[in-house]
């Protein structure tokens, strides 16, 4: 791509951009950060990934402030009017993955030591996983440019809603089986959906990174297969 | 159930455009060196067309066939079709003053003539028509209050054209030309010898007139050309590269050329 | 440092020079002009009263005044004018509107600067040649046409550049809103070079004003009044010539007087064309 007549322009669109990468590494560690620090109940852990929750803010704030000033001062067109403004939207869902993340970090200290049973651990583990593989990948196809693998990362998100929809069922079972389970198996549950809205936050940052890299939206129907909300619970 | 937000920006304007003008491969020539090559276009009626590139790619030279005022000037040719309302106004038959109470035109530098305001607008009136006193007064009137000028020159309407600010006298420009009824409007840079505030009443005026007349601008200003206009034609080196609706061209162009131009990459 | 600042010194030095050149030449020149005012004031004020406005040329001894060669300057100024002026417009304006781009044009221009510096004795000769000889005699309406011939290039020159000097986009402008090409030149180029080519003209009177050369071989002169076309005319620089060069002390006054009434004259025409120049240019 040719680079602008004003240099400086590059140069602000790119500092955007770095701001974009880093919010999304960012991103990356602490989802990974939270959800081991609540599988293995790592009370450290889970407190730098409160703290790290401040610094994702301020990057926010501060991509709000260059992408406006860049608006007002460079009036910028097509792709680069894409870029701008999409970048602040990514940054909006990015802050907010880092809330959620920042919620399971909170919670590691009430789902208790020797809680939670091999199993329900193991789904979640596999979830969180997941959700982190999306997160990481939603960033770097982006910064790669590919719209196609995009288009594909945001349907994978079904999966992600699939496995929600069986750990919600796991978490029931256990709470069920064993009334002493429901205060940890409650907290797994918020955990748990803070992850699966991890995946939507994604979805919509993978949605708007193909609008910016291709000028179309990609089609509003997107598979949802959280039926949570549809059926009722197994007697 | 349709979806709320579609992708397709042509949604809301499901009505067919008339085209005003059609353009059918049009070459010009200065002496030998082609400027235009083959251009095919159409500008629909009662809306504004921009005509926007880098200096030299053939905008101007486009706008200055349409009302054929290169013919002033020896070894400039034009060759292939300019059809307004279906009738090829290229061909030798057609009568070139005519043609131009049909097709006004106003210039990047405002040229009032060396006459009272009055007179400015009531010489091209005078020129194909006769009307009383009566009528006249309210013909200039009525060409000024289009143009946003009346309140400021009704009472001075003996002074000299040149007497007014350059803002003033483009509009004063404008009001002339409305004033013989026209069907289209050519602008050639109409606000890029003025100040930013005379810039935004000219634009409000486009706005308006837009109504009524068929519209065709040429700017160098591309924000000016995404404000104005609902269609733009971007040219590069006496090609029409992409010609789309305003929204488009400016949000997502096809053509990495027209991409590269907007943004200020242009190599 | 030095080289800089002793630099800086020597084109100091050479500036002061070439100032002090200059302002004495502007002196020299300006100089003459006052020597030559003053003398003229000097010399014609003092033979300046009514009669040099009522009574004709006298004879050698007696006392008169200029009322004939007056008249007569007067007479032949406003025919060559009303001759060469149209002649001269019009071709102008053929250079510069419809002729622009033509060769024809280019061809023109340069006879037409020839014309312009031509010695106006030849113009006179040219004249007696074509008239005077044909008619068998002098007479004021030669002495006319002489003058025509002298005005057409000074008019056809300032109205060429007046005309070239309306800008393009003026004419354009009537052009695009169908005015037929005569009409954009009489409403649109015409009023705009309007001032100029009154100057050009003014400039012409001003330069026929003082011409002899011409009027020794075609209106000659004459003694008496005489508003005969047909017949010679007295003119005040062929008066001036003939009194100048007398032995007489009346004449020689006179024909101071006459000198500094052509003088001012010229003067005052510059003056106008000077301020219409100006008038246009504050715009």
């Amino acid at each position: 791509m040719a680079e602008h007549t004003v240099a400086s322009f590059d140069e602000d669109l790119r500092q955007i951009s770095r701001l974009i990468s880093d919010m999304g590494d960012l991103a990356g560690s602490m989802v990974g950060g939270s959800t081991r620090a609540l599988l293995e109940t790592d009370n450290a852990l889970a407190q730098r990934v409160v703290s790290d929750d401040a610094i994702m803010d301020a990057r926010q704030r501060e991509l709000d402030d260059r992408a406006i000033t860049l608006i007002a001062k460079r009036q910028p067109m097509a792709d680069d009017l894409r870029n701008v403004v999409g970048s602040i939207r990514m940054a909006g869902d990015l802050e907010r993955i880092g809330d959620l993340a920042k919620n399971i970090a909170k919670r590691v200290g009430s789902v208790g030591v020797a809680a939670a049973p091999r199993d329900l651990t193991h789904s979640i583990d596999s979830m969180a996983q997941m959700v982190l593989i999306q997160v990481q990948g939603v960033i770097q196809e982006y910064m790669a440019g590919d719209a196609t693998a995009l288009a594909k990362l945001r349907n994978d998100d079904e999966r992600i809603d699939v496995k929600y929809t069986s750990v919600f069922r796991e978490l029931l079972t256990y709470m069920m089986e064993d009334p002493r389970n429901i205060t940890a198996c409650t907290h797994l549950l918020f955990c748990a959906k803070n992850l699966e809205r991890i995946g939507d936050h994604v979805t919509n940052i993978a949605e708007n990174a193909y609008y910016v890299l291709t000028g179309t939206q990609l089609p509003a129907n997107r598979p949802k297969q959280d039926e949570t909300a549809m059926s009722a619970p197994a007697a | 159930m349709k979806p709320m937000l579609s992708t397709d920006l042509n949604v809301a304007d499901t009505t067919v455009e008339k085209a005003k003008i059609e353009i059918k491969d049009l070459n010009f020539y200065y002496g030998q060196s082609k400027a235009l090559k083959g251009i095919n276009l159409s500008l629909p009626e009662r809306s504004v067309t921009a005509f926007i590139g880098p200096s030299g790619c053939g905008k101007s030279t486009l706008l200055r066939v349409l009302n054929r005022i290169y013919e002033l000037y020896p070894k400039q040719t034009a060759e292939g079709q300019v059809l307004l309302d279906g009738k090829n106004i290229l061909d030798r038959s057609q009568d070139l003053n005519l043609l131009r109470t049909k097709i006004g035109m106003v210039f990047q530098k405002p040229t009032p003539f060396p006459m009272s305001i009055y007179e400015n607008i009531a010489f091209g009136v005078r020129l194909y028509e006769k009307i009383s006193k009566a009528e006249m007064d309210n013909r200039v009137e009525q060409a000024l209050k289009r143009a946003a000028l009346w309140g400021e020159v009704k009472d001075k309407l003996n002074a000299s054209g040149l007497s007014l600010s350059g803002g003033q006298q483009q509009r004063l420009c404008i009001a002339r030309t409305v004033a013989v009824k026209p069907e289209v409007i050519l602008l050639d840079e109409p606000a890029s010898a003025l100040d930013p505030l005379s810039t935004a009443k000219i634009e409000e005026l486009i706005d308006e007139l837009q109504a009524d007349y068929t519209i065709v601008i040429v700017t160098h200003n591309m924000q000016q050309a995404a404000r104005v206009s609902r269609q733009t034609a971007f040219m590069y080196l006496g090609e029409l590269v992409e010609f789309d609706r305003t929204e488009k061209i400016f949000t997502s162009p096809r053509e990495k050329r027209t991409q590269d131009y907007i943004t200020g990459r242009f190599g | 440092m030095s080289t800089a600042a002793s630099l800086h010194q020597s084109r100091k030095r050479k500036n002061a020079v070439m100032m002090t050149l200059c302002v004495v030449a502007a002196g020299i020149g300006l100089a003459w002009l006052a020597l030559i005012l003053g003398a003229l004031l000097y010399k014609g004020l003092s033979g300046v009263n009514l009669a040099v406005f009522t009574e004709m040329t006298p004879p050698p001894g007696d006392a008169g005044g200029l009322l004939n060669a007056i008249y007569g300057s007067i007479v032949m100024t406003i025919i060559g004018i009303i001759v060469g002026t149209p002649i001269g417009v019009l071709a102008g304006t053929y250079m510069a509107e419809y002729g622009r781009f033509s060769k024809l044009t280019t061809v023109v221009r340069f006879i037409n600067d020839i014309l312009l510096s031509a010695p106006s004795i030849i113009i006179g000769l040219f004249v007696y040649e074509l008239m005077v000889r044909p008619m068998g005699h002098f007479s004021a309406i030669a002495g006319a046409v002489a003058l025509s011939i002298l005005v057409i290039p000074v008019v056809v020159r300032t109205t060429e550049d007046m005309l070239n000097l309306v800008p393009n986009a003026l004419r354009e402008a009537g052009t695009a809103i169908g005015a037929p090409r005569w009409v954009v030149i009489r409403s649109v180029a015409y009023r705009a070079a309007l001032s100029g080519i009154v100057t050009g003209i003014l400039l012409a009177i001003a330069r026929i004003s003082g011409e002899t050369a011409p009027l020794l071989f075609t209106a000659l002169n004459n003694q008496f009044w005489s508003s005969n076309l047909n017949a010679p005319m007295a003119s005040l620089p062929v008066t001036i010539f003939q009194f100048a060069l007398s032995p007489y002390e009346e004449w020689q006054q006179l024909a101071w007087t006459g000198a500094l009434i052509i003088t001012l004259t010229v003067l005052g025409l510059s003056i106008i064309a000077r301020s219409l120049t100006g008038r246009r240019e504050d715009r």
